[in-house]
């Protein structure tokens, strides 16, 4: 990163009228902007909006049934109309990518290092990878990961590994796709710390995001799209203010920093008790000592930073884990049933290769509910039917978890176990989600306990907050 | 150090599977052969001194001799207390120890059962990965149609064909027996193709997901090449599945190896158990049958060793 030179510094992203089809329609644009070395650019939408099509129409890697039409830049040379072997040449030397996903960008059976050593190897043709390597990772404080699988890594760390990679090839250009999606507030922090480090660098940084804070910390220039269209161009501090557009200021509104505080409930009876709780994972301990109940109509929020167990926790209340120590009580007349659990990944939850109609009338039957209760479930959670006929992976996130959620409904749950229900999706989805989700405990008096990693979230929406650290 | 502990819970798992492998062969095959209809003392002597030569005075005195008269459990009981000292007993057709022959026996099958693995991976390793490289394209769509033609005919018909083409009308290669390594070549091309057939789809569903995976595109947009990204990141990854496979159609190799023997008059193990069967050679058979077994058990351990070996996470 502190090898920018002065001939690099010319490098320049311009795009103008870019746009994006598959076949004849159009899926994103007109886009145009020009960012100069020391700038920013931000791009904010919801999930669906295109914005990860600029970032992939201005590297090169757009699916083979998408084209792109208008003109990209890269350094004063136009390379929308170049060989893909020519635009793959400047990859990681020219103009680097942050991945959406790191875990799914690190290949599972190299350990951390090898990924960021090769990269300093044979891309940066360093004379000794090693010390580069020890280096980096000192610096983003990922001494003693260095021999750790990907799958072993948690979410931010996966993150610095994959910014270590992808950036030691020496790139001045750098495009972050939802860099810190799913990160805790300090996790969060310390990759918008990174990425700002580019242009104060002299390199040019195109960060797309839906968390309006990174926004705000990253600065620059912003362009906030809807469906594919621009909606608002311009300062991104300035427009964060005074936002012109009905859906900025909606995108604003949603961010959990701003919702409104949660009214104190009622509790009823007591439905789950964890008592002197102790947790281990893989040899490792996790939770000690912890003591917890939960009433029916009460929302709790677990807190606490990535890596802390807050899922092996929720595991062990669903009674899928068994505890290192203590116990986890149910109470009297709770089936098996009666606790039900929603995922982080919902994709990963629903089997693949089924319409979402067979995996939901199979728990239907499974449960002995009436399809006509789950119609109507689905109906309360803005879940059009004509979706069920899909399969997963053809809905958006947002409608995925909304399904999962009538799923594990239909099971007529006491207890609801949400593990990150939202940290996948846009902040407008995310609102709208937990809202529903809010609603329909309330009028079940469910319990419901919710792990994040957001502080916002845990104290606005949920009526008690425990915190891990 | 956990990756010593987990290879030797894997030792230890495929022991004690041996033990319960070489107990329950033995035993099946013995009632087995107490079942099959017939005097067994008339076919053993029948098959020492030939149809013409034997009568029932001799078929007598093999009974005695062998003890077939005796209750079957005790025969039984016998066979198993010989095992413990790793002792497979006599033939009772040649009178040779069985460990001596199953020995040399197994000694010629495997060297058909690894020219057949090594024929069908040169086959089934450039044509899965150039078919995976591109899903959909020319190679794949030929090899999809070669490889069902290929599954679809039995490994003794495509053993016949191959004979009559190589063999007797180009005169290329030895018809059948075992005199040199030339003699290998057709019998392993004859299994190799049958296993290839699947194989190479199995590695063409390995490399095509390999290549469209995110980590693929990551390791290409952090810099390496085409070339390097393939060789360091897809190959690992999708070597997994295919040794895994390798494992599965050792089974099927096994299986295979009686028929392709016979047709090529190997002096295999699986051409033994046959020739065991018919001579109702009971001892021979148990012997032949245990060592099947306990190949199947030490081919499991070699693929889970292997796949602990290019898989970290399984530790």
């Amino acid at each position: 990163m502190n090898t920018i030179t002065k001939e690099l510094m010319t490098t320049t992203v311009a795009v103008s009228e870019l746009c994006v089809h598959v076949g004849s329609t159009q899926l994103m644009g007109p886009v145009s902007f020009a960012v100069a070395p020391g700038e920013t650019l931000v791009v904010m939408g919801e999930t669906g909006a295109g914005k990860s099509l600029i970032a992939q129409a201005i590297l090169g890697t757009l699916p083979e049934q998408l084209h792109s039409s208008g003109v990209i830049e890269v350094n004063g040379e136009r390379v929308d109309n170049v060989a893909a072997h020519i635009r793959a040449a400047s990859w990681g030397r020219q103009i680097a990518a942050l991945p959406q996903e790191p875990w799914r960008a690190l290949s599972p059976l190299k350990r951390s290092a090898r990924h960021v050593r090769e990269t300093y190897r044979y891309v940066a043709q360093h004379a000794d990878p090693e010390s580069s390597c020890a280096r980096v990772f000192e610096a983003l404080g990922l001494v003693g990961a260095e021999e750790r699988l990907p799958s072993e890594l948690s979410g931010g760390m996966a993150q610095r590994v994959a910014f270590a990679a992808a950036t030691a090839g020496g790139a001045p250009i750098l495009l972050a796709d939802e860099p810190t999606k799913g990160l805790d507030n300090d996790r969060r922090a310390r990759v918008v710390e990174l990425l700002s480090e580019v242009p104060r660098q002299g390199g040019t940084l195109i960060a797309i995001t839906h968390e309006v804070a990174v926004a705000r910390a990253l600065g620059g220039k912003l362009i906030v799209l809807k469906d594919g269209q621009v909606v608002e161009q311009g300062d991104t501090l300035s427009i964060l203010a005074a936002p012109g557009h009905a859906y900025t200021q909606e995108l604003i509104a949603a961010d959990p920093s701003s919702w409104p505080q949660t009214a104190s409930a009622t509790p009823g009876k007591v439905l789950l008790e964890a008592c002197e709780l102790s947790v281990v994972r893989a040899g490792q301990n996790l939770i000690e000592g912890l003591n917890l109940s939960l009433r029916q109509g009460e929302r709790v929020a677990l807190l606490g930073p990535s890596g802390v167990g807050k899922t092996s926790l929720l595991d062990t209340l669903a009674g899928l884990h068994a505890p290192a120590r203590g116990s986890v009580k149910r109470a009297d007349g709770l089936g098996p049933r009666a606790v039900q659990k929603l995922y982080q990944d919902p994709p990963t939850a629903f089997a693949q290769h089924v319409s979402l109609d067979v995996s939901l009338r199979d728990a239907a039957r499974l449960n002995d509910t009436p399809w006509s209760e789950l119609e109507d479930l689905l109906s309360r959670l803005a879940v059009p039917l004509s979706l069920l006929a899909r399969r997963p992976d053809a809905v958006s996130g947002g409608e995925l978890q909304r399904v999962a959620l009538a799923r594990a409904l239909s099971a007529r749950p006491s207890v609801l176990l949400a593990d990150e229900p939202t940290s996948r999706l846009d902040p407008i989805t995310q609102a709208r989600t937990l809202e529903m989700l809010a609603q329909i405990a309330d009028a079940r008096r469910l319990g419901v306990v919710l792990v994040t990693h957001d502080a916002h979230i845990a104290e606005r929406w949920a009526h008690r907050c425990v915190s891990l650290s | 150090m956990p990756w010593v502990r987990s290879v030797l819970a894997i030792l230890a798992g495929r022991s004690l599977q041996a033990l319960i492998v070489a107990l329950v062969v033995g035993i099946v095959s013995f009632i087995m052969m107490q079942a099959l209809p017939g005097d067994a003392a008339y076919r053993i002597a029948a098959g020492r001194y030939g149809y013409d030569m034997m009568d029932a005075a001799s078929a007598d005195a093999v009974r005695l001799e062998l003890g077939l008269d005796r209750p079957w459990w005790i025969q039984l009981r016998a066979w198993l207390g010989e095992l413990a000292s790793f002792d497979l007993g006599r033939s009772h057709v040649y009178g040779s120890s069985v460990i001596e022959k199953v020995a040399t026996q197994l000694k010629y099958s495997l060297l058909l059962a690894g020219g057949a693995v090594i024929a069908s991976l040169l086959i089934a390793l450039p044509v899965g990965i150039a078919a995976g490289m591109r899903p959909g394209g020319t190679v794949d769509r030929i090899s999809l149609v070669v490889s069902i033609f290929l599954r679809a005919i039995p490994a003794f018909a495509l053993g016949i064909v191959l004979v009559l083409v190589f063999a007797v009308q180009l005169g290329f290669l030895p018809v059948a027996g075992f005199r040199g390594p030339q003699y290998l070549i057709l019998p392993s091309l004859t299994l190799g193709l049958g296993l290839a057939a699947v194989s190479s789809r199995v590695v063409r569903d390995a490399v095509a997901d390999a290549m469209s995976a995110e980590w693929r595109l990551f390791a290409r947009t952090k810099g390496l090449t085409a070339r390097r990204t393939i060789m360091s990141h897809v190959m690992r990854n999708a070597a997994l599945p295919v040794v895994a496979y390798v494992g599965v159609q050792g089974a099927y190799l096994i299986e295979g190896v009686v028929i392709v023997e016979t047709v090529f008059a190997w002096p295999g193990i699986g051409h033994a158990l046959v020739h065991a069967i018919f001579g109702r050679d009971v001892a021979m058979v148990q012997g032949t049958a245990l060592a099947l077994g306990l190949i199947y058990v030490g081919l499991n351990l070699f693929i889970d060793l292997t796949c602990r070996l290019i898989d970290p996470r399984s530790s």
